[in-house]
């Protein structure tokens, strides 16, 4: 189990390290932050100067080592454009990020698991084509279309719910639905997908044969296994909400880490960029680690394929 | 150019009354009739709260005027903090403020300004003359080295007087001092050397109208008034200013009285801010400057090259049309590449649409069935702008496809002269026309892919003219050849559209000439309760 534990651990490492190095070039090839830090038509010797303060008129390689080197001492470096602290920076909008992605994932798991497991035991009927439309428009439906229906909805028709920005439970409404409702779809089909499964294996039937009533059957038996592959994926959606909902985030303008990297891009804030994506990375190598040694503690059969 | 597309702001003195001389202007300046001793006017202490959504987001560099970069935005909050030694101002673009006088000697070699009585910094220090020197010397911003390179030192007799002494006379001095760059923007010596740089940044503190209470990075930044402030005690007590980066939001946000003035709404969405009940449109005509350019004209194998074929270009673009759909018929359409508040701006005569002597003269020119022009390159934010301009040459024959490019990117590749065929271009920078002339139309101009020398060599004798009438006449004959020429097509001065919510008596928009922000901020008032 030890050695199984550190080859998962230096697997880790190693995507870390591949996440560091492809988004600190993949960022630079996005173009010279210089040139939307000075007056259009900037001289030379200006444009010279912001490199030189931000270390951009070093070699790649240069960078790149000093760039780890920091990361390893803890720090992401200074945002370009706020002249913060990455970390700072992060850590300031991650309370906002935590807070929205814990209420839209609650909101998806209420929604994406009772409507997965109805179409499931209900299949073929209604109840399942309805399943598979919600779960069709959630998939396809782009988020910043949602919000900006549920803004002209909800804001400007009815006035019940604030535009934008945070504060109160209600400014949370919009955003998590607007987030929710892609996952609750997604955890929909999932839910779906593996209740059928279950649903056709042996041991349902057996407790069928012993006459057990339906609900015992699917509540108990049937749902506790089939949760299993939903709530991993719920785990790893959960770090993908807290970082990457940029477009709901940017629309409600909801100060949180997804908006923190809408405007490291835009203002290519390379120090932003590769600190929001090398911290999500973080989680979701965390996320995945903790999973497979709990699988591995659970299963011994996956320690010793390993 | 962020916004709008980085348009900057210039300060000319055009609006002197007519006959006005620099050299009478300032004359007066020097014995204090243009001087305001305004004190704080007697007035009710600030209250309430006034709410923006901003377009951008805010950054703390913009809190120190020592690193602006020539760009129009950071002076929306430059405005509420600091104070300048001369500002634009309502009905002055050039007008007293932390000096209450100023004069240059007839040799055009001192600048002698006399700070203002009791004006203060947030921190209740007095702002002296050697906050003016600190100021000037710790500038790094745009055009630091153009502006330093021409100053000789900087003497303070006492804590009310400072001399600029120059190298060589230079009649654009207070252009960029006044104007263009974040040098006359007076910051607190002592505190800034007891803080530090990054120290300020973080706890600003200025002479402006209103004083910095947070700064939440990329959400909000709250001021509140400052009861000192010179030029009168400012009416709202309390700005936030918000950011709300999407378009659509901003407008529901200011539909619902979230917010009380809404920054940028464009396109469809201000029509519908215009038939919104209890919102008021406000739009402020900027001194950026839209045009299409034709590098080619200096290669006589391209169809550019011909000076009618230029000027059927000119005459192809239904310039109301597109600003009646686009900006909602707000834009200035102009004829020159030089804003209409820019000092030393000749008023070329209206451009003309006229598709059939359009073709007539492409036919003259040789080319009775038009020809293929190659790329229309254009910053994709304003790809509207270009798929119109674009569909009015098609009209007339002139061929060509849309290549959108992202903002920065665009800018990069104009002044790296990479672009080949139609470009269209804008500016929003500082200045008056000779600064314009110098970046866009003479030789070495940063965004020169060619020149002409008759234009080139006035250049050179306006830049050494002291006379203003002489230097005038100098620089109305390069924007009267750079029209006939058909060197450029402008297209209009792009207006900036903003909205306001009901609670707002007094939003500022506009008071200051091609200003995109609502300054003074020391004006706005809100409506009583």
């Amino acid at each position: 189990m030890k050695q199984y534990i550190v080859k998962r651990c230096g697997y880790s490492l190693l995507s870390l390290f591949l996440l560091s190095l492809t988004i600190f070039f993949f960022v630079r090839v996005t173009g010279d932050p210089a040139t939307l830090l000075a007056e259009p038509g900037a001289s030379e010797a200006d444009i010279a100067k912001i490199h030189h303060q931000f270390g951009l008129d070093r070699p790649l390689v240069v960078q790149y080592a000093l760039f780890m080197f920091k990361l390893a001492q803890g720090d992401l470096g200074q945002s370009f454009y706020y002249q913060t602290p990455v970390f700072e920076l992060y850590f300031s909008r991650l309370p906002n990020s935590l807070l929205l992605a814990v209420v839209a994932m609650t909101f998806s798991l209420l929604v994406g698991i009772p409507s997965g497991i109805l179409a499931a035991v209900r299949v073929g009927t209604f109840w399942d084509s309805a399943g598979k439309l919600f779960a069709l428009l959630g998939l396809s439906l782009p988020s910043f279309f949602v919000g900006l229906l549920m803004i002209l909805f909800f804001t400007v028709y009815l006035g019940w719910l604030p535009s934008s920005g945070s504060g109160t439970p209600l400014h949370l409404v919009m955003p998590a639905f607007a987030l929710g409702w892609y996952f609750a779809a997604a955890h929909m089909r999932l839910t779906r997908s593996s209740m059928l499964e279950v649903l056709g294996s042996e041991y349902i039937k057996l407790a069928r044969l012993k006459g057990l009533p339906q609900a015992l059957v699917i509540g108990k038996h049937a749902l506790k296994n089939a949760l299993i592959p939903v709530l991993t994926l719920a785990g790893i959606n959960l770090v993908l909400m807290i970082n990457v909902a940029v477009v709901v985030e940017t629309v409600f303008a909801w100060p949180g880490v997804g908006r923190l990297l809408y405007e490291g891009v835009s203002f290519r804030d390379f120090p932003v960029v590769q600190g929001v994506v090398i911290l999500g990375g973080c989680m979701i190598v965390g996320v995945n680690l903790l999973v497979d040694i709990v699988y591995a503690l659970i299963d011994p059969r996956i320690r010793l394929e390993a | 150019m962020t916004t709008p597309f980085g348009l900057a702001e210039s300060n000319p003195q055009r609006d002197f009354p007519a006959g006005a001389t620099r050299r009478s202007v300032l004359a007066l300046g020097a014995i204090g009739l243009i001087g305001s001793h305004a004190k704080p006017a007697v007035a009710a202490a600030p209250a309430g709260q006034l709410t923006y959504g901003v377009h951008v987001s805010l950054a703390p560099t913009w809190f120190d005027p020592a690193e602006t970069n020539g760009l129009i935005t950071p002076f929306m909050l430059l405005y509420a903090m600091q104070d300048a030694m001369v500002k634009a101002m309502p009905g002055q673009l050039l007008a007293p403020s932390l000096a209450e006088s100023w004069s240059a000697t007839e040799d055009g070699l001192n600048y002698d300004f006399v700070l203002r009585d009791g004006a203060k910094f947030h921190n209740g220090e007095p702002v002296t003359a050697d906050d003016v020197k600190f100021s000037f010397e710790r500038y790094n911003g745009s055009d630091h080295a153009a502006l330093k390179s021409r100053v000789e030192a900087i003497e303070t007799p006492d804590p009310r007087h400072v001399r600029f002494r120059l190298k060589q006379p230079w009649p654009d001095f207070l252009t960029f001092y006044g104007g263009s760059t974040g040098a006359g923007w007076i910051v607190p010596r002592k505190y800034i050397e007891q803080v530090g740089d990054d120290g300020f940044r973080k706890m600003p503190i200025g002479a402006g109208p209103y004083k910095f209470v947070s700064f939440t990075p990329g959400v909000e930044l709250v001021l509140e008034a400052f009861e000192q402030y010179w030029r009168k005690i400012p009416s709202v007590k309390r700005l936030v200013l918000k950011v709300i980066p999407d378009e659509a939001t901003r407008l529901a946000a200011l539909k619902r009285n979230e917010i009380d003035i809404a920054y940028s709404i464009r396109g469809e969405l201000a029509d519908e801010l215009r038939h919104s009940p209890g919102l008021t449109l406000k739009p402020v005509v900027l001194h950026g400057t839209f045009w299409v350019y034709f590098p080619g004209q200096w290669d006589p194998k391209s169809p550019w090259h011909d000076v009618c074929v230029r000027q059927a270009a000119n005459l192809a673009i239904d310039r109301k049309s597109i600003n009646d759909a686009l900006t909602l018929g707000f834009s200035r359409i102009t004829g020159s590449v030089v804003p209409d508040i820019f000092e030393y701006y000749w008023p070329p005569p209206p451009p003309e649409y006229n598709p059939a002597k359009a073709r007539q003269l492409l036919a003259d020119a040789g080319y009775p069935n038009g020809f293929d022009a190659g790329s229309y390159t254009c910053d994709s934010s304003y790809a509207n702008l270009g798929e119109a301009v674009m569909d009015n040459f098609q009209q007339v024959g002139i061929r060509s496809k849309l290549r959108p490019i992202e903002r920065a990117a665009f800018i990069k590749g104009y002044a790296d002269k990479a672009y080949k065929d139609i470009i269209q271009g804008a500016s929003g920078a500082f200045g008056n026309a000779a600064t314009r002339m110098e970046t866009f139309v003479v030789k070495g101009g940063a965004f020169c892919y060619g020149s002409y020398p008759d234009i080139d060599a006035l250049y050179p004798r306006q830049a050494a003219e002291l006379d203003y009438a002489r230097r005038a006449a100098i620089l109305r004959t390069m924007q009267e050849l750079v029209r006939d020429k058909a060197m450029y097509v402008p297209i209009w001065q792009l207006a900036f559209i903003n909205g306001v919510g009901p609670r707002v008596a007094e939003s500022s928009f506009g008071s200051i000439p091609g200003f995109a922000y609502t300054a003074p901020y020391e004006d706005l008032a809100l409506k009583s309760a």
